[in-house]
C-alpha cells in the first residue's frame, strides 16, 4: 500500500445535486379567451362549419331506396352508402380510402399548409362552435375575462349553467348523429319517443357526447398542441415554396406603436404597430412574429385580424398573409408564388392521390354485386354412384349484394361431360346470401386420378351481363 | 392532465385501428369466449371488443410514461 503524502491528497469534488426536473416537464395551461375575427378567412371557416356540419347532422335523415341512405349497419355488418352496400369482403376499397385521405392531406400540406387543421378539422370546427355559442352568452374575450377572475356570484354561476348547458345539448345531439350513422335512426326516434335506449347506444351517445364536449369546450388548442399526431409530423411536407401564415419581419420590424396618421419612416419604426391583436385572436395562443411554429393550425385568423388593423392605419394589407419562405425572401408576387406550386413534391404527391382516385372509380365501377364461396363437404370426398360416374359435393356460399332479389344459374366446368346433378337454379334474397349444396358428376376417366381443377360459374337469370367464376378441385378415384 | 392525454388518447387512436382491423376480419358470431360461443349482441361485442383494445393500449401507453421517467424523477423518490 503506498501512502499518500499530503499535496497528492485526492481533490474533492462537490456534489450538486441538480433540481429535479420533473416538475417543470409539462407547463401549465394558461387558460386563453380567443377574441372574435371577421374577415375573408373567418367566412371561409365559418362556411366549411356550415357544409360539414349540414352533411353530418343531416345524412343520417336521408332515405334512399326505402333505408337510411348512408348507414353503417353493425349489426347486419353491412355498410349502405346511397346506391351502394359494401359487405366485410369490401374491406380493400376502405383501405383505398384511407390512402386517398392520406395523400389529399400530403397534397394539401405541401401545397398550403395545415388547410385541414385550419378550416375543416372537426376539432377546429366544434371549437368554432361551441366558442360562438361561449361569445353569445357570456359576451366577448374582455368580458368572459373578467368573469373568470372575478367573484364567484349568482351572476357568473347563472351565466356559466347556460353555457355548459348549451354545450351539453349540443354534444348530446352530436353523440345522437354520431350513433345514429350506426344503428338505425327510425329505431333510435322509437327509443327517444320511449325512453328505451338499449345500454351500448346510451353509452356510445354519452361516449361521444362527453368527447365533443371535452374537446371543443374544454381542451380546445390542447388538443392540437399535445394530441394531434399530423401536428407534429407536419413539418415533413413543408418545403420553402409552402404556403404558410408568415408574418413579413422586414416590413414590420422594429415594431412599435405610433399615433395614428404618423410616419413610421420618420419615426424609424416599421409597420407592425404592436397591438397584439394577432395574439389575442389566435385559438393556440401564440405569437407568429416570432416565426412559423408547430402550434399554429394555420387558421388565418391573425391575417384577418392584421388587414383589419392596417386599414385602419392607412397600410397596405398583408403584413400577415399567406406566403413562402422562398416568396418572402425573394419578395417575390403572387403569380411567382403560383409558377411555383408545380414543383416534384406536389407532383409526386398529386400524381399518386390522381392515380388512386382514378383506381377507385374503376374498382367501383367494375364491382361485381355477385360472390361466390366454394367449400368442399369435408364428410365425403368423392363417391361413386354408378354408370362409371364419381361424385364430389359442395357447399355454395353466394352472396347477392344488391338490394333486389335475384335468381341465379350454376353451372360447372372443367371435365368432359361433367355436370349437376341437382337443381341448378338458386332465388336469392335481396342484399342476402344463400347456402346451397351442389353434387357434381363426372365420368371416373374424364381426368387423371386424384384432384383436377373444375370450375363453378354463377350467371343471374335475365341479366347476363353479371357473371361469377371460381376455381374449386374436382376428386377421381378408382 | 397531459400525463391523463398520453396515456389516454394514443391508446385510443390504436383501439380505434385495432377494433376496426379486427373485426373486419373476424365476424364476432364465430367467437368463443372461455370455450362458450358469444352470446351478446353485436353492438355489445364490438363495444366491449373496443372496450378491451383501448384498456390493453392504456396499460401499455401507461407503462411507457412509467419507464420514460428520468433518473431524478426515481431518485427523487
Amino acid at each position: 500500500m503506498v501512502e499518500k503524502t499530503r499535496s497528492e491528497k485526492a481533490r474533492v469534488v462537490p456534489i450538486k445535486p441538480v433540481a429535479p426536473e420533473s416538475d417543470s416537464l409539462y407547463e401549465v395551461r394558461q387558460k386563453l379567451h380567443v377574441r372574435s375575427v371577421s374577415g375573408i378567412f373567418a367566412r371561409w371557416r365559418w362556411a366549411l362549419v356550415w357544409i360539414t356540419q349540414l352533411v353530418f347532422y343531416g345524412l343520417p335523415w336521408l332515405t334512399w331506396n326505402d333505408r337510411q341512405a348512408v348507414l353503417f349497419h353493425l349489426t347486419e355488418r353491412k355498410f349502405y352508402i346511397f346506391g351502394w352496400v359494401f359487405w366485410p369482403q369490401d374491406v380493400f376499397y376502405l383501405a383505398i380510402i384511407l390512402i386517398i385521405s392520406a395523400y389529399a392531406l400530403f397534397f394539401f400540406t405541401a401545397v398550403a399548409g395545415r388547410l385541414w387543421c385550419g378550416y375543416a378539422c372537426p376539432q377546429t370546427v366544434y371549437t368554432e362552435m361551441f366558442m360562438w355559442i361561449e361569445e353569445k352568452i357570456e359576451g366577448d374575450h374582455n368580458k368572459r375575462r373578467k368573469l373568470e377572475e372575478g367573484p364567484m356570484n349568482a351572476r357568473r354561476i347563472g351565466l356559466r349553467s347556460a353555457k355548459y348547458g348549451a354545450w351539453g345539448l349540443l354534444s348530446l345531439w352530436t353523440g345522437f348523429t354520431f350513433v345514429a350513422y350506426f344503428s338505425p335512426l327510425e329505431e333510435l326516434l322509437v327509443a327517444i319517443a320511449t325512453l328505451s335506449f338499449g345500454p351500448w347506444e346510451t353509452f356510445w351517445i354519452l361516449f361521444y357526447g362527453a368527447f365533443t364536449y371535452i374537446f371543443a369546450g374544454l381542451l380546445r388548442e390542447q388538443v392540437c398542441k399535445y394530441m394531434c399526431p399530423y401536428a407534429r409530423f407536419q413539418g415533413v411536407m413543408f418545403d420553402p415554396d409552402t404556403l404558410v401564415i408568415t408574418y413579413d419581419e422586414e416590413r414590420g420590424e422594429p415594431r412599435g406603436s405610433r399615433r395614428k396618421g404618423a410616419d413610421p419612416r420618420a419615426l424609424g419604426v416599421g409597420d407592425c404597430v404592436d397591438c397584439g391583436i394577432c395574439v389575442q385572436v389566435c385559438p393556440t395562443g401564440i405569437d407568429i412574429r416570432d416565426g412559423l411554429q408547430y402550434e399554429c393550425i394555420g387558421c388565418a385568423a391573425c391575417i384577418d385580424a392584421c388587414d383589419q388593423v392596417m386599414e385602419r392605419m392607412s397600410y397596405p394589407p398583408g403584413l400577415i398573409r399567406y406566403s413562402t419562405e422562398n416568396a418572402v425572401k425573394k419578395h417575390w408576387g403572387s403569380r411567382e408564388i403560383l409558377q411555383h406550386v408545380a414543383r416534384p413534391r406536389t407532383l409526386v404527391y398529386g400524381g399518386v392521390l390522381a392515380a388512386i382516385c382514378i383506381a377507385l372509380v374503376v374498382g367501383l365501377a367494375n364491382r361485381t354485386d355477385l360472390r361466390m364461396d366454394i367449400l368442399r363437404d369435408r364428410a365425403v370426398l368423392a363417391r361413386e354412384v354408378g354408370d362409371g360416374l364419381i361424385e364430389n359435393v359442395y357447399r355454395l356460399q353466394i352472396m347477392n349484394m344488391v338490394e333486389v332479389p335475384r335468381t341465379v344459374r350454376i353451372g360447372v366446368s372443367g371435365l368432359d361431360g361433367i355436370r349437376l346433378a341437382n337443381s341448378e337454379e338458386v332465388a336469392l334474397p335481396a342484399a342476402g346470401t344463400e347456402s346451397v349444396t351442389v353434387r357434381v358428376r363426372a365420368p371416373r376417366e374424364s381426368g387423371e386420378l386424384g384432384s383436377n381443377q373444375i370450375h363453378f360459374q354463377l350467371e343471374v337469370v335475365g341479366d347476363a351481363s353479371v357473371r361469377v367464376r371460381e376455381a374449386t378441385t374436382f376428386l377421381l378415384t378408382q | 392532465m397531459l400525463r391523463w392525454i398520453l396515456v389516454l388518447w394514443p391508446s385510443f387512436l390504436v383501439a380505434g385501428i385495432a377494433e376496426v382491423v379486427f373485426f373486419t376480419v373476424v365476424n364476432p358470431q364465430q367467437l368463443y369466449l372461455f370455450g362458450e360461443a358469444v352470446e351478446y349482441s353485436l353492438i355489445a361485442t364490438y363495444s366491449i371488443g373496443f372496450l378491451a383494445f383501448w384498456l390493453v393500449c392504456a396499460a401499455s401507453s401507461l407503462l411507457t410514461l412509467f419507464l420514460q421517467q428520468g433518473p431524478a424523477d426515481v431518485n427523487a423518490r
